[in-house]
């Protein structure tokens, strides 16, 4: 097995069995099940599956709906008396009454004894009431009008289309990118732990009698990417499960589709962007002393990667306001940029394309200077590496 | 094995090694000595293609060092290299296939290393959860499992009781009987006494003495006196060290310094009586401390 390899091999075992790691992995499906189970005990547990009544003044509604599975049953009253009477024996959970004066009003008067009824029970009796409104009307129009309006808007830019019903659409890559840049985040930071530790300890010098840097660096950062895409990947799936099941009770859930072209464009980005954070990391953890000089100094690099965050409030009203597409050019921002402005509208070609080139740009010289200053860490136990040592070697001095 | 030619390394405004040169043959074990911050380690670590030198050549295994040759080393540093958050056992396994053993090899072999060095009950264990001297074991294994040609050892005895210092001394013992080179770098003038068949000595970057053990013994005598008597023998004029042993008064001279002046210093001395005084064999504690102590150290007794 090539040196690379190897050492990926072992960083990714090692990292995979941390406690950190672990909790880590396990905290987003235990969560989501958690959310499930709540969910679906609430829709169980909470739910009133008796009827509700109503009295029809106005002349509109000509039957009672029989309980279904998924139904309650509608009752029809002859007066509001008996309405009522059946209501205070806690028969019904509630009762409607149609005016004689519906027709003109639109008003439904509502009784209930302690709570109103659920979201559920009203969207039935609507249903109820409006099957019976449109009843006069050809089969295709009440269709037609029982469906509603459906308003999709098309950007003639990128030819991606929005519409109301996928609001769950756009929510799912906002959590995502940032579970995603968490998750990054913390494994790049794992990394600076590592070679500032194994720097600090000397088993960087034993490791350097057999292998060459580029195998050890480039080994590690392939273990611990390898361990990243372990978690993301228990994320997605434990997001598929959770929402397949809450989607048998929440309707709006069901409708959520798997957003494969928001997963493209964020695995484009991921690479460079990774390589980028890592190459970061390697720079600081070989050029301090100690691993808590170096997690202070990474806070600050940290902060260029989060920017979006700061900005959101801005990308959220304006995804085309000027510093929204600043942050998608910049190449430590453009990762999560992207992610939040991917769910509220298109990003026109040409910032996808100008962003990925300078991120990918950027991730190599990045990666090239974090070789230089590693060697000359190399050269410094316990003691930190001057700027001006820094800046002489990457001029080539 | 080793060859090393003129090397030399500046950090910043510091000189840390000033042409060195010295070379180590198959079933050698060569001191390298001299005291904190002399440029021991710089040396080793320039040996191991760690760092670049600024000037002069390293050959191992008869050419510039390359991976292959890098496999066939073992390294101990002086602090403890191995990965503390990991079992023993795998570390060890692992730092071995990272120097070209086969896994499966490696294992069969480390179990009669961990069963010598009394660590077979601590295989599983966290390397941070063992005792400092068996973390100095389990280093000494790693540097030994994959059976290098060259073996480079910064401080091999710290942290060891004397039972496990003379299984290690053994151990050394036999790599050399089996024709390997050892480098070792030591404060421990009785181990390199009894281990090192030739040393050389880096004060302030620069190689002061260099030679076979007994030569460099020999070249010295006369380096330091023993004497019995009575009174003040402290700060006496050429003398570098003196040490109070077995009832005797043991004086270490500076380099160039005349016992015969020492004894009429002596004698000069208000209420110093004597009642012996004769040359003594240096050890090389006495040789180091003189040599490092002596302001005219440097270079004048480069060759001994």
């Amino acid at each position: 097995m090539p040196d690379l390899w190897r050492v990926a091999a072992h960083e990714y075992r090692r990292t995979v069995v941390r406690r950190g790691f672990l909790n880590g992995t396990l905290a987003v499906p235990v969560g989501l099940a958690v959310l499930v189970v709540i969910a679906i005990l609430g829709e169980i547990a909470g739910e009133d599956r008796r009827p509700v009544g109503y009295v029809d003044e106005a002349g509109r509604l000509t039957a009672s709906q029989p309980a279904g599975p998924d139904q309650i049953e509608v009752r029809a009253y002859a007066d509001q008396a008996a309405a009522l009477d059946a209501l205070r024996r806690e028969e019904l959970q509630a009762v409607f009454i149609l005016p004689a004066d519906y027709r003109q009003t639109r008003r439904t008067d509502l009784y209930y004894l302690s709570a109103p009824p659920a979201n559920d029970v009203w969207g039935q009796f609507d249903d109820f009431l409006r099957a019976h409104l449109v009843a006069g009307l050809p089969a295709e129009a009440q269709t037609r009008v029982l469906a509603g309006p459906q308003v999709t808007m098309v950007d003639p830019v990128s030819g991606r289309s929005f519409s109301e019903s996928g609001i769950i659409n756009i929510i799912l890559p906002v959590a995502a990118s940032f579970l995603f840049f968490i998750t990054t985040l913390s494994a790049s930071g794992y990394l600076l732990r590592v070679v500032a530790d194994e720097k600090e300890n000397r088993t960087m010098e034993v490791m350097l009698t057999s292998l060459s840097p580029a195998a050890l660096i480039g080994g590690k950062t392939l273990g611990l990417l390898g361990a990243v895409l372990t978690q993301l990947a228990s994320y997605f799936l434990a997001s598929l499960v959770g929402l397949w099941i809450a989607g048998q009770y929440v309707p709006e859930l069901a409708r959520a589709v798997v957003p494969w072209d928001y997963l493209g464009v964020m695995a484009l980005y991921f690479l460079p962007t990774f390589g980028l954070l890592t190459a970061v990391m390697v720079a600081v953890g070989a050029a301090l002393p100690d691993v808590q000089q170096g997690q202070q100094i990474v806070g600050l690099f940290n902060l260029a990667f989060l920017a979006p965050i700061f900005a959101l409030t801005v990308i959220l009203e304006n995804p085309s306001h000027p510093l929204a597409v600043f942050l998608t050019l910049f190449p430590t921002s453009a990762f999560m940029t992207i992610s939040l402005r991917w769910g509220l509208g298109a990003v026109p070609f040409w910032q996808l394309a100008v962003s990925w080139l300078l991120l990918i740009g950027s991730a190599l010289a990045v990666a090239w200077a974090a070789a230089r200053i590693f060697r000359l860490g190399m050269l410094s136990y316990g003691q930190a590496v001057r700027p001006r040592t820094i800046w002489a070697a990457l001029r080539g001095e | 094995m080793v060859e090393v030619a003129h090397l030399a390394k500046r950090f910043g405004a510091t000189q840390a090694v000033a042409d060195v040169s010295f070379t180590v043959a198959p079933g050698d074990i060569f001191g390298l000595l001299g005291p904190n911050g002399a440029g021991k380690t710089t040396t080793i670590r320039m040996l191991l293609d760690i760092f670049k030198p600024d000037s002069g050549t390293v050959r191992v295994f008869g050419g510039a060092l390359d991976l292959a040759g890098k496999r066939r080393i073992g390294y101990l540093p002086e602090e403890r290299g191995l990965y503390k958050d990991q079992p023993l056992e795998s570390t060890l396994v692992y730092l071995a296939a990272l120097k070209g053993m086969d896994e499966a090899a490696a294992r069969r072999r480390l179990k009669d290393w961990l069963e010598r060095l009394e660590l077979g009950e601590h295989r599983r264990r966290k390397i941070q959860e063992l005792s400092k001297g068996m973390q100095q074991k389990a280093q000494i294994i790693a540097t030994l499992l994959h059976e290098p040609d060259l073996i480079v050892i910064d401080e091999p005895f710290s942290g060891l009781d004397p039972v496990n210092t003379r299984v290690v001394k053994d151990i050394l013992a036999e790599q050399r009987a089996r024709g390997c080179a050892l480098i070792m770098s030591t404060h421990q003038m009785h181990q390199v006494e009894a281990l090192c068949s030739r040393i050389m000595l880096i004060n302030a970057g620069h190689a002061v003495l260099y030679g076979p053990v007994a030569e460099v013994k020999r070249s010295f005598a006369g380096n330091a006196v023993a004497v019995s008597g009575q009174g003040d023998f402290d700060g006496l004029p050429g003398v570098a060290e003196t040490r109070h042993e077995n009832g005797a008064w043991h004086l270490g001279l500076q380099l160039g310094a005349d016992p015969q002046a020492v004894l009429r210093a002596l004698l000069e001395r208000p209420g110093v009586k004597v009642e012996r005084f004769e040359l003594a064999e240096p050890s090389l504690d006495d040789i180091f401390v003189s040599v490092v102590q002596s302001p005219a150290a440097p270079r004048e007794a480069a060759h001994a």
